[in-house]
């Protein structure tokens, strides 16, 4: 094969950059991706055109189809109130809700990773609520949150402090609810520990050489190793806030007042209560179009301050700043 | 001193993560009177270890087992191998169009899956897959977006220089994937696996929607059974819940040291 | 390259491998079952909201038509919580069960079998041993499309322990809602946590219609195109302002909404002295040890009590391939042998309440007076469109026990609502 010729180094790396124009960017490509385009092409962007198409359509699921053009758009945005309802919910949820489960999932990771006997029973006890069928947890948490009978107030009873009836209350159904997620987030705080594990210890050592104390190490060498991590745990977690449904479909039903009605359970009842299938699917699509956005925001900024390992020759200035310590590999 | 306020703080979490469930597990144990007593007991006076015996047999969960580990077994597998190529592409390869693909592949994501229900089940029943567990394995054998983004990310930290080393020793892409890009990616393929094992073994509406026949149920659905339109069983329901919990939570302890470890040892040496 | 290749045909044997692995077996007996079989087996799907106890029994019924018809095969297709979303899914792909449970038909008619003409042929039947009314709640525009296969009326259920503590005698048929709030008043206690009633934090607007038309009211005019005056008149205001009254001085509990703790869940506790419900918390009360006693609803003072009825019936798909079959199995659903074996909803025939005496025990007694004052006919009978109405007139509700004042809801709710009704 033609590498065998190329002896020093110079050489190979200037032949290595055609190869990569001529082979890396071939046929084989596709080889490799064909599975998920295969069944993307075939389990999902067909049913996904077809919902882009029923939008345009007055489609209850029994009954009359009629080609209604926009009006199905029209009507979410200007003639009814819950589409704006139900919108704000997600949004404020959102904003609760994704930077508590980063730092939360972080901070367990963080535990976690310390040095301790038993570390394998901390991790499962920490990933125990993620095992749990939806269902169940439900009912866990209506019990956990009830106003009289709920053993939450029935601990901050004993500290003399009378709660609310969390569930029942629309001042705090939300943070309720965004509590109960949290709970339920073991699979992030799992990546974040992958993450964290992954960092070379020399890092730490020669950072503290250079005299950083863990609070600087932490900033200078956790955050920057992790960032990758970070950046798809902050993806998922968006998508996910833009998606709850289950907690609010099996244990608050949207109420009190509509207070944790969520977008996606708006989307919900368009298409299994009221059976309007081409209105929910314009919901849909418009969700669609506001979660893509913001992936699309940040998967452009993470080139600013996302730091991949095998990827470091394109940022070299990046490369120097997180390694500071002068270790190479 | 430090070491006490870390054993301190962990031990308050698992307590705060763990307290629910005992709960969960002492209403299955309960007798009925005692059930929703308030204060409520902590500790039942009888433990009625039938309470469990009773749920499973009420309805044939020995079978619904059966379904749930054959879904699992084989969708897993299938994610696993569809996974790693595509990842192993998006991560290693240019190509004019990459990003934007690779954002497709995240939007796919973002869909909710009530939009292209009814169209999928349209599909999977022109396909003659409805009641049958086709439509819960095959999918999975054509990647998921989660897993896909999930390994991409950890290919990237791969040090690009084993790759080309192997490349100018004369390995093809598959090689490079198989010898060098594989053995490195064991903890995030565990941790794929663990993943695709706890929501295959949680999926309820994919069960729901496409399957009939009891005979054809999976775990979640026969649980669901315990809830109907004009009441629960709470009981059983907690019997079920800790009863289905345990395998994929020995699961995970067994999975755990490899998923957490596994990095740091096989290292990238570079 | 040959690698590459060599990694497709792995991939690909997999695949298939899989796939039959799962289908060999599996596959024959999918969607098409209908015609399926060498052995001319048939199969007949039916799909139920029951689960537990109910649900057991429909598979027993379900065994014993299998043993009347030889050759015939019952696939009970038990959905649960899911019912609508299954029902949805198998109606949008053509693929419904053959026959199904059913309430909404309004929302399903259009994709049901019309009943009458297998109704009318049909003397086996009996349609006069079946309670007057019932057929009314499964007729469309006067097409019959669910035979009455089970109902329930509400009434107040009281727990006797707490009655007798506190040396209240029981409540007994003809009381009043004013002496219903004084009794819920004495028996509240909240150092103990214990009230005198639950009112419902989400109501379900079809099971408020009783108060209303004890009242009355109704939430629309009886041709079904007018709910300004209706609902939110004086009085249907008047019927739901007590409830929120009620949970504001303290004399109710706010119970949770759909997955939260019930109100079942707390009279099964002793918490809540009186409850208000349909027949399907009756067994349960009993098996957590509650002395419960039941009494039909209150009267506003003056006015004759009204019930509501809460109907199941049994539908035929209109896409289904052997409805004569379904028939069959319909009309033994509704037989006196199999209305015995479902204990867990009232029987729908006569016969069968005369000869079990039901209605003389005094615990369901009230079921049976309260269906004799349940002949208005329920507002999503009346309006194609109630559906949207009433996503309205709930949220009204919900205010209202979140503390709104009823009126100015329910004027607000007519006004959201109008457009719906043009």
């Amino acid at each position: 094969m033609a590498q065998t010729y190329l002896q020093n180094t110079r050489e190979q790396t200037a032949a290595l950059k055609a190869l990569k124009k001529r082979r890396w960017g071939g046929a084989a490509l596709y080889l490799f991706i064909f599975p998920w385009v295969f069944g993307f092409i075939v389990f999902t962007l067909g049913p996904l055109l077809f919902s882009l198409i029923i939008s345009f359509f007055d489609w209850p699921i029994v009954g009359k189809v009629t080609f209604i053009g926009l009006d199905n758009y029209v009507e979410m945005f200007t003639d009814d109130p819950m589409f704006w309802k139900s919108l704000f919910v997600t949004l404020k949820f959102a904003v609760l809700f994704v930077p508590l489960n980063i730092v939360v999932a972080l901070g367990l990771a963080m535990l976690l990773n310390q040095k301790v006997r038993g570390s394998a029973i901390f991790r499962t006890a920490f990933y125990l609520p993620s095992v749990i069928s939806g269902v169940a947890l439900a009912m866990i948490w209506s019990w956990v949150y009830s106003g009289d009978y709920g053993i939450l107030n029935y601990f901050l009873s004993i500290f003399g402090i009378q709660g609310p009836d969390w569930l029942n209350d629309t001042k705090w159904s939300l943070v309720a609810m965004v509590v109960a997620s949290l709970w339920g987030q073991g699979s992030m705080m799992l990546i974040f520990l992958a993450g964290l594990k992954g960092i070379p210890r020399d890092l730490y050592e020669s950072a503290s050489i250079d005299g950083a104390g863990k609070i600087r190490q932490f900033f200078s060498v956790t955050i920057p190793m992790i960032t990758p991590t970070i950046l798809f745990n902050l993806i998922t977690s968006i998508i996910a806030a833009f998606q709850q449904l289950t907690l609010a479909l099996l244990l608050t039903g949207g109420g009190p007042l509509k207070s944790t009605y969520f977008y996606a359970m708006y989307m919900y009842e368009n298409a299994f209560k009221y059976f309007k299938m081409g209105y929910s699917a314009a919901n849909a699509w418009f969700m669609f179009l506001i979660v893509l956005t913001l992936t699309f925001l940040v998967f452009k900024s993470s080139e600013a301050w996302v730091f991949y390992e095998g990827e470091m020759k394109k940022n070299p200035q990046k490369k120097l700043k997180a390694r500071k310590g002068g270790q190479t590999p | 001193m430090k070491k006490l306020i870390t054993y301190t703080l962990l031990i308050l979490c698992s307590l705060l993560f763990i307290a629910p469930l005992f709960w969960a597990v002492t209403t299955a144990l309960k007798s009925q009177q005692e059930l929703y007593l308030f204060p409520p007991k902590w500790i039942p006076s009888v433990w009625k270890f039938s309470n469990f015996a009773e749920a499973w047999n009420i309805q044939p969960f020995n079978m619904f087992l059966k379904n749930t580990v054959l879904v699992t077994a084989f969708s897993t597998l299938g994610q696993l191998i569809s996974c790693t190529l595509v990842a192993y592409g998006f991560a290693r390869f240019h190509f004019k169009g990459r990003d934007f693909l690779f954002l497709v592949v995240l939007a796919t994501m973002m869909i909710p899956w009530e939009v292209t229900m009814i169209p999928q089940y349209m599909e999977f029943n022109y396909l003659g897959w409805i009641n049958t567990l086709k439509p819960l394995i095959v999918p999975s054998w054509f990647g998921s977006a989660y897993y896909i983004f999930l390994l991409r990310q950890f290919i990237l930290t791969l040090p690009r220089e084993l790759d080309e080393a192997a490349t100018i020793d004369g390995a093809s892409k598959v090689t490079v994937l198989l010898r060098i890009i594989v053995p490195l990616m064991g903890p995030s393929l565990i941790l794929v696996a663990v993943f695709q094992i706890m929501s295959c073994w949680n999926d309820y509406l994919g069960p729901l929607i496409f399957l009939n026949d009891q005979t054809k149920y999976t775990l979640t659905l026969g649980l669901s059974q315990f809830k109907g339109m004009y009441g629960v069983d709470m009981q059983s329901i907690m019997a079920i819940t800790c009863l289905i919990s345990i395998p994929p939570l020995a699961i995970f302890f067994f999975a755990q040291r490899y998923i957490v470890g596994g990095i740091a040892t096989t290292g990238i040496k570079g | 390259m040959k690698k590459r290749i060599s990694l497709i045909v792995l991939a690909t044997t997999m695949m298939v491998s899989v796939l039959s692995a799962c289908g060999g077996k599996d596959g024959s007996t999918g969607t098409a079952s209908q015609e399926s079989g060498g052995t001319n087996q048939k199969t007949l799907r039916f799909a139920t909201w029951d689960t537990g106890d109910a649900l057991k029994i429909e598979q027993d019924i379900a065994k014993k038509f299998e043993s009347d018809h030889p050759g015939t095969k019952v696939q009970v297709e038990a959905y649960a919580d899911g019912f609508d979303q299954k029902l949805a899914a198998g109606f949008g792909a053509a693929n419904p069960p053959d026959v199904m449970y059913m309430w909404d038909f309004p929302t399903y008619h259009q994709s049901l079998e019309p009943l009458d003409s297998f109704a009318d042929k049909d003397k086996d039947l009996n349609i006069d041993d079946f309670y007057k009314g019932l057929f009314n709640y499964g007729k469309i525009d006067g097409k019959l499309y669910g035979i009455p296969a089970g109902f329930t009326t509400r009434v107040v259920y009281y727990n006797k322990k707490l009655f007798d503590a506190a040396g209240i005698p029981y409540p007994k048929d003809g009381w009043t809602w004013s002496e219903f709030q004084e009794i819920s008043q004495k028996l509240t206690d909240k150092s103990k946590k214990q009230y005198g009633f639950g009112a419902r934090a989400e109501n379900d607007t079809y099971d408020l219609q009783g108060f209303v038309w004890s009242n009355g009211s109704s939430f629309i005019s009886p041709d079904g195109k007018t709910i300004e005056g209706y609902m939110n008149s004086k009085e249907t205001a008047e019927s739901i302002q007590m409830f929120g009254d009620m949970v504001k001085n303290g004399s109710a509990v706010l119970t949770g909404g759909k997955g939260q703790q019930s109100g079942d869940d707390i009279f099964k506790a002793g918490k809540i002295a009186m409850w208000e419900s349909g027949i399907w918390p009756l067994e349960s009360f009993k098996q957590a040890g509650i002395d419960v006693g039941t009494v039909e609803i209150p009267a506003f003072t003056g006015k004759p009590v009204k019930g509501v009825l809460a109907e199941s019936a049994l539908s035929i798909a209109k896409d289904s391939k052997q409805k004569d079959l379904a028939w069959e199995f319909v009309k033994y659903y509704v037989s006196n042998e199999s209305i015995k074996m479902r204990v867990a909803d009232l029987p729908v025939r006569q016969s069968v309440v005369n000869e079990l005496k039901k209605d003389q025990d005094p615990l369901y007694k009230p079921y049976y007076t309260m269906l004799e004052r349940s002949d208005n006919t329920p507002a999503f009978l009346l309006n194609p469109k109630w559906n949207e109405v009433n996503r309205q007139l709930s949220a009204a509700v919900e205010a209202v026990m979140h503390g709104g004042n009823a009126q100015e809801v329910l004027n607000q709710a007519v006004k959201d609502s109008e457009r719906y009704l043009k």
